[in-house]
Formats: C-alpha cells, structure tokens, sequence
C-alpha cells in the first residue's frame, strides 16, 4: 500500500501536471471536502439512497428467487424474463425511469433496485435449489411444513449462497448507483465526480474515487466480514463468491 | 463372553437410558404425539402396497404389492440391494412419500403425512449446519412449542444417552461421522416418537464405527422400547439388530421373504452365530437373485414376437 502510494506520488511529480494529482493534493481536497461539507454530504447522500436501494432490492430478490426455485409455475412464466433483464445493465433502465418518475428519488432508485435485486434473485434461486433435499426432509418428518419450513429451514440452508448474491448484489447496487448519480444531477458521490470533471479538478476527482474506494472497502468490513466468517465457523466452509 | 468392559458401557448406558425414561413426562403432556395403541400389537402395517412413479407412459414400478406388520416395540429390518424398494417402505410410513395403490397404517389409523410421531434417521444425518449440535436437539421441540427450561432438560438428557453430552456446542461439520449419527439419533429421539425409522444410517461409517453404533441402537432400543424399521444393505448388520429381517429383492421392489432372527440379547458384534445366520441369509439372497434372474430370463423367452424378431431360442448359436 505504502509502496504503492509512493509510486504514485513519484510519477505525479515527474508527469508533472495538473492533470495527474499526487497523493498529497488529493488528500488536500479530501480535507478541503470534509470541511466545507460537500464530500461529507455527497458521502451521506449517496450512502442512504445505496442502502435504501439495497434493502429493497434484498427485499424483494430473496423472495423472488426462492419463488423461483420453488415454483415451477414462476419459473416458467417470469423466469426467462429475469433472466433477460438480468442481461442488461441497469443503468439502462435510467432513462425510462425518468421519463416514468421525473428527475426524482425514486427514478434512480429503479436503477439500483434493479440491478441488486436480479442478481441477488438468481443466487437465492440456486441457494434453495441446491438445500440437500435430507434437510428438507428431516424438518418435514419433525412436523415443519409450509412458511415455518421456508423460514426456519430451508433459508438458513440456503444462506452460503444467498450471502454471496447479497454480496454480489451490493456491488451491483453501488456500479447502478454511481452510473446514475453521473448522469442525474441529484448531489452524491456520482455528482461531485461530475463536479470535479466541468471544474478540471483532477484532484477531487480522485478525492472522489478514494472516497467510493473507502466505502467499498468498509460495507464490505461492516456488513459482510461478519456474516463471511460466521459462515465459515458453521459450514466449515467459505460462502460462494 | 462378554468382556467386563462391555458390561461397564451397557451400565452406564442403562443408567442414563433410566433418567431418559423417567423424565418422559417431559413431553408427554402434548397429547398429539400419543399414538393410539396398534390394534393386534401392530405398530406399522402396509396392506398389499405399490408405488409406481413417473408419467403414466414411462412408468417405473418402485414397489409391488408390499404387505408388512411391524408389532410395537419390534425391531425389523428391511434387507435388499439398491432398487429393492427398501427405503420407499420407509417413505411411505414415514409420510415422504404416497402409495400408488394399497394402504399404509400407524396403529390402524393411515399416514397422511410426516409427522413427529414417526422420526427419521437419515444416511446422512440431516443435521442442521447452521445450528450447534443442542440446538439441532432442540429444534423438533422448539416446533411443538416446548418452552426452553423443558428443551434444555430434554436435550441434555439425550445428549447424555447417545455420549454426546461434551460436544453440545459444536455444529455439526465440527463432528465425525458416527457422532452425527448419534446426534441425528437423539433428534429423531427427542420427540419420543412411537416409531423410529433409520435408512441405512451407518452406511457411510467405517466398520469399528458401524458396529459400536449397532450395539447402541440394540441398547437404545431395548431401554425405550421404540418400534424400530431398519433399512441396510448389509446382511450382518440386519442380523445382529432385528428381530424380523425383511428380504427384499429388485426390478421391481418387492418384499420376498421374512425370516425370524431368534437370538439372545445383547448381541455382540462378535457373535458367531449373527456370522451364521447371516451367511445363510446371503446363501437365500444369491439363490433368489439367480431365480429372478432366471426368471427375467423366461418371461423374455415366452414372449417371441414381441421383440419383432421372432423367436430368440431359433438365434440360439448363431455367430458362434
């Protein structure tokens, strides 16, 4: 890290140019971001819409796919259909959501609900394909049926898969979000970058992408590692991707 | 005969096995798991039963015609090859599975389903991955809705009668393979059910394993006198657990023939004449499989025509 950091700032000393920043003026801009507010607002903007988007797309992916693992009659009627979607990137979907919700909340929500919540579905639906069938089977005999084994059993047998399509979908949903907030002035992260480019500041540009960098690496510190590791200690094994 | 070891084990066991017994009353309180006592002695009983699966223009005859008691507390054991239809059986009084034709009875009332009155061991075990071995223990308890203090007492004296007291905490990827099968036996256990139905739950083990697991399902048994359906492929296995051995034969599943297993107990693994009895059941089983194997044969031969090709006894040397 250090080593490489090192080489960034000599080769921005010998390029020499205001489009190529060291790592000192990009900590410069960060400081300067925090004080005046707008990275930390950009932050916080971009944080709630990622984690509100999120829990929708798990909110709705979960049951989506566990539908579409268990119900023949959705797999074959919307299944090739999410399949199809799942193709596209979501950020596609932008401008049909502005033209459906204006220049709104919810119009950039569509774009990261839609691209977590696919492939989260489609995880899920291969989790609970693939519950050993004697899980199922010894539940049953116990007397589990119906929404209670759904719950109680055949989720938390599938939960190595479904974590690593949670975690694949928080990807997913933080790419529709930058994508979005780049082309729909809206604040955010994904607008400061904007910002930095109509400014020519390179500088806060790659504040910027530090920034998303940061918040890449601590979701996952916060939100995954945990699950990752208790995963490991019950299973006796990683969770997929 | 026995070693002076065994007899410590077999007293220890009994021990707990007792305590087991005497905090039945633990459970007993929920009437649903009451089965109705069997009428004439029978736990179990299949009636002239079949199961075929699949489309009806490529049907597969699982089971043919299958007629079975089981008395309560009996420990019968269902003996075949793959194919044989031996864990269909299992299935089908368990609930899993539904007969094509024929009628299965717990007591003299049909199955309609899985119930906790009819506990499954599985090969595998079936343990929950995510849940400590108690927790798993627990679980058919937590869905009757047993309140925690009763769960815990429950788990812990089970845990106890299987030797497993230690390793409570532990999941079950943490354990070996003969400990999950015990852990899967206090589970199916827990709900004291009338009926204990184990399909081939030693299969997978190495045979020192197997055998010491033999004799606790025999000390199990004869402590909280559970009707026991067996499922194995190995005939000294069957041997030394059953009272009935059950032999089944293939294509399609069918039950052949029973035959009384009239031993002292306990047995040990050891036992010379579990070593004859079980050559003389593999001595039956070769010579049934050569009789159905003629058979095969015959009803291919009587039916010329049917092949398109004419008689198949005329083509008899041709090429040599």
């Amino acid at each position: 890290m250090a080593i490489l950091v090192g080489i960034w700032a000599a080769a921005s000393e010998l390029a020499h140019s205001s489009l190529a920043p060291g790592p000192v003026d990009v900590g410069r801009a960060i400081v300067a971001g925090v004080r005046d507010g707008t990275l930390v607002r950009a932050l916080l903007t971009t944080a709630v819409r990622l984690i509100i988007g999120y829990v929708v797309a798990l909110a709705l992916g979960i049951p989506l796919g566990t539908a579409l693992a268990r119900s023949s009659f959705v797999k074959q009627s919307i299944g090739p259909v999410v399949l199809g979607l799942s193709s596209v990137p979501s950020i596609c979907w932008l401008p049909l959501a502005i033209l459906w919700f204006g220049l709104s909340e919810l119009a950039i929500q569509l774009v990261v609900v839609l691209g977590a919540a696919l492939p989260i579905a489609m995880a899920t639906e291969n989790a609970v394909k693939h519950v050993p069938p004697s899980i199922e089977r010894a539940a049953r005999t116990m007397g589990a049926r119906g929404a209670r084994l759904m719950l109680t059993v055949t989720l938390p047998a599938a939960l190595p898969g479904i974590l690593g399509g949670a975690k694949i979908g928080w990807t997913f949903a933080l790419r529709s979000l930058m994508a979005g907030e780049l082309l729909f002035v809206s604040g955010g992260l994904g607008q400061l970058l904007e910002t930095g480019r109509d400014l020519g500041d390179t500088s806060l540009v790659l504040a910027v992408v530090v920034v998303i960098v940061a918040l890449g690496r601590a979701s996952e510190a916060l939100l995954f590692a945990r699950a990752d590791r208790e995963v490991a200690r019950r299973w006796g094994v990683e969770s997929s991707a | 005969m026995t070693a002076p070891g065994v007899i410590v084990i077999d007293g220890g066991v009994l021990a707990s096995a007792k305590d087991w017994l005497g905090a039945r009353a633990v459970v007993s309180d929920s009437p649903a798991q009451r089965v109705p006592s069997a009428k004439g002695g029978s736990a179990i009983a299949l009636e002239d039963v079949s199961l075929r699966l699949g489309a009806p223009d490529r049907e597969v005859e699982i089971l043919r015609g299958a007629s079975l008691r089981v008395a309560a507390g009996e420990l019968v054991c269902l003996l075949g090859p793959s194919g044989s239809g031996k864990s269909t059986i299992l299935n089908l009084v368990a609930g899993l599975a539904r007969p094509t034709s024929g009628r299965v009875l717990e007591g003299d009332r049909p199955v309609s389903g899985p119930g906790p009155d009819r506990a499954v061991v599985f090969q595998d075990a079936a343990l929950f991955p995510w849940l400590r071995l108690r927790d798993n223990i627990e679980f058919p308890l937590k869905l009757q809705g047993l309140r925690q203090a009763a769960r815990a007492q429950r788990s812990e004296e089970l845990l106890r009668l299987v030797h497993l007291w230690r390793f409570q905490g532990r999941y079950p990827h943490e354990l070996s393979g003969g400990m999950r099968q015990r852990g899967a036996i206090a589970r199916a256990l827990a709900t004291d059910p009338a009926v204990l139905l184990m399909d081939e739950p030693f299969a997978a083990l190495d045979a020192q394993t197997r055998e010491i697991l033999q004799g606790e399902v025999e000390r199990i048994w004869s402590a909280t006198h559970k009707t026991i359906l067996f499922v194995t492929h190995n005939v000294r296995e069957a041997v030394r657990l059953a009272d009935r051995v059950i032999l089944m034969g293939t294509r399609p599943g069918r039950i052949l023939h029973e035959e009384a297993i009239d031993l002292p107990r306990p047995r040990a693994a050891t036992d010379e004449r579990v070593g004859v009895l079980a050559s003389g059941i593999s001595r039956r089983i070769a010579s049934e499989v050569e009789k159905i194997a003629r058979e095969e044969a015959d009803d291919a031969w009587m039916g010329p025509g049917t092949h398109g090709s004419g008689d198949p006894r005329r083509h008899l040397g041709r090429g040599i």
